[in-house]
């Protein structure tokens, strides 16, 4: 009995060990290819890989993924500030009055929002911009339905708000109430509570839930798919003139039958993860407490 | 706490921030289902009883990719399953100290990478991968089993998507899992190891107590699954026909899109019908993660407390 009992201890241990280090592999591996591949491109093109436009498809020259670069770049700029403002001021509402209904009502809504699947709402916003236009032909000014930037970025702004949401939220949830009762005590008002204690304790929070809702916009291919454009023989003119992204060239080279496309994505891959990479160490030594959802 | 009158202008101010939450939603799924509309209204139910694409003559059925983006997901929440559960233990039981902040902070790592990213990886390397060690195998040792009728000739297959999406949600289902496991209160594990419970006992106990948070968990990876795109997209090979063989290529909703949206205004009605079929896997994607939300909700005021 007793050495039964033994014997299925190490018998666990040892099955559950394996099958957790077999869920590790696949991480390793993939980070792994990702330099195996990317790393040659990158070094052979040089410089070149950063300025360049893309190669024709039988090229012999690498070129680069400037048009991506810059796209990414702008996508990013126009929709992290409008996430992060909706966002913050969204969750300091649901959390500071929780049990109003309004606050529960936004709280169902995000979750529903963030289950949506990207590419739905890249077809919805496609459609819009084409309602839209249609009806009113002066916002024709604004919006381009070939695609643009800055149809692309609203596309962002929906698959990431509920994304920093539940990051905001969680974070001001994590105050301590007798900090706030401190201060309500000596007589601040709610939103002063808000502006002196609250945002000062979890700022750190604060800086983690912008870069980390940042590394998700800049992931995204699938929400781009029909807003962007996907213009990359040439530099976006403005932010209503189509563009490309990093991921949309990724997804768009690699199944393609060309060697020289092949190389690219890998590059453009590489590329991605390392500035995934770079903000996740950022987040790692910024705050070593904070827990990430 | 009663609220004052500059509560009360507090309260208003912050109003229209929310709001834009509320009416994303409603413009995105009325956006879906007016464009549905022409589309339904034009083959009824029909539209997801067959599994036809031909735009030319205007036929439709979307059954095929309904039944891939169920069996893909299927697929994908049962790798993830075993893989999640099993890192989830080990990092909640037996790793300490350096070790277990590594392995979590990699946890925490793959959770937040783009999909693009696994999506490069699994048609490069998991999709051969899988087609020699497994599908191969499995195809010439149990031929009559109906799922693994036919021979993988790319493998490029409804298997290899729904393997690809497993492990890319593993991150996401194995910190549900861990966060669950580490908020049970700590008398139940000094009450386990009271009785003298050896730890495969203890962390049995526990698990049981954990069961409807792991059930939720699943059914937000399924749920997740239901509408990733680039790994589906890249993987299943992208084929109209409709088999019980997980080894042939295949179709889910959101690969369909991916491949047919850009050309569907082209012809009458396919564009409608691609969104008919969004609406649909948008719909059940919304109400399992909120049953499951729901399911985590209940579960925590019941046990954690």
């Amino acid at each position: 009995m007793y050495s039964w009992r033994r014997m299925r201890e190490r018998l666990f241990k040892i099955t559950v060990f394996g099958v957790a280090i077999l869920a590790l592999t696949p991480f390793f591996h993939l980070i792994i290819v990702v330099f195996i591949n990317g790393l040659p491109t990158i070094l052979e093109a040089g410089l070149e890989f950063f300025v360049g436009l893309p190669p024709t498809p039988l090229s012999r020259e690498l070129g680069g993924i400037a048009p991506s670069l810059v796209g990414t770049f702008l996508m990013t700029m126009i929709s992290l500030p409008i996430t992060i403002v909706l966002g913050l001021f969204t969750a300091i509402l649901v959390t500071e009055f929780p049990k109003s209904r309004i606050s529960i009502l936004v709280d169902t809504v995000a979750k529903s929002l963030s289950s949506v699947p990207t590419i739905a709402v890249s077809m919805a916003m496609f459609s819009l911009v084409v309602v839209l236009v249609n009806t009113i032909p002066e916002l024709r000014a604004f919006l381009n339905p070939a695609g643009s930037a800055l149809t692309g970025s609203l596309a962002l702004v929906i698959i990431a708000l509920p994304f920093s949401y539940t990051y905001f939220s969680t974070f001001l949830r994590s105050v301590p109430a007798t900090y706030k009762e401190a201060a309500y005590s000596i007589g601040m008002s709610r939103w002063a509570v808000i502006v002196r204690v609250v945002i000062p304790v979890i700022k750190k929070s604060i800086l983690v839930a912008v870069l980390m809702t940042m590394a998700r916009i800049m992931g995204e291919t699938a929400a781009l798919l029909f807003t962007a454009g996907r213009y990359r023989s040439g530099l976006p003119a403005s932010i209503i003139s189509p563009v490309d992204a990093i991921p949309l060239l990724i997804f768009d080279y690699i199944l393609s039958p060309f060697e020289v496309w092949h190389r690219v994505a890998w590059g453009a891959t590489l590329i991605l993860l390392l500035f995934y990479m770079l903000i996740f160490f950022v987040v790692k030594v910024v705050v070593k407490e904070v827990k990430l959802v | 706490m009663p609220k004052s009158k500059r509560d009360k202008l507090f309260f208003t101010s912050l109003i229209p921030f929310s709001i834009s939450l509320l009416s994303m939603l409603l413009l995105l799924v009325s956006i879906l289902f007016f464009n549905s509309i022409e589309s339904l209204s034009a083959y009824g139910p029909s539209l997801f009883a067959k599994t036809v694409w031909d735009p030319e003559n205007s036929v439709y059925g979307v059954l095929g990719p309904i039944l891939g983006t169920i069996i893909t997901s299927l697929i994908s929440v049962s790798v993830s399953l075993v893989l999640s559960l099993s890192l989830a233990i080990t990092i909640a039981e037996y790793l300490k100290g350096y070790l277990k902040k590594i392995v979590s902070s990699i946890v925490e790592f793959m959770g937040g990478l783009p999909t693009i990213i696994y999506a490069v990886w699994a048609s490069e390397y998991l999709v051969p991968f899988l087609k020699n060690n497994v599908m191969k195998p499995l195809h010439t040792s149990l031929p009559f089993i109906p799922l693994f009728s036919c021979r993988p000739i790319t493998g490029f297959s409804t298997f290899a998507a729904g393997v690809g999406l497993g492990i890319s949600t593993v991150p996401y289902v194995a910190s549900i899992i861990l966060e669950a496991y580490e908020n049970i209160p700590l008398i139940y594990r000094e009450a386990c190891y009271g009785i003298g419970a050896t730890k495969y006992e203890a962390i049995k106990t526990l698990l049981s107590l954990t069961r409807p948070a792991i059930i939720a968990a699943l059914i937000l990876g399924f749920a997740r699954s239901l509408g990733e795109t680039t790994i589906v997209a890249l993987t299943i090979g992208n084929s109209m026909t409709l088999t019980p063989c997980l080894f042939a290529p295949g179709y889910t909703v959101s690969a369909l899109v991916a491949s047919q949206f850009a050309n569907a205004f082209l012809y009458q009605h396919a564009e409608s019908v691609l969104y008919a079929s969004m609406l649909v896997t948008t719909l059940i994607s919304i109400i399992l993660s909120l049953y499951a939300s729901k399911l985590i909700i209940d579960w925590r005021s019941k046990v954690v407390v």
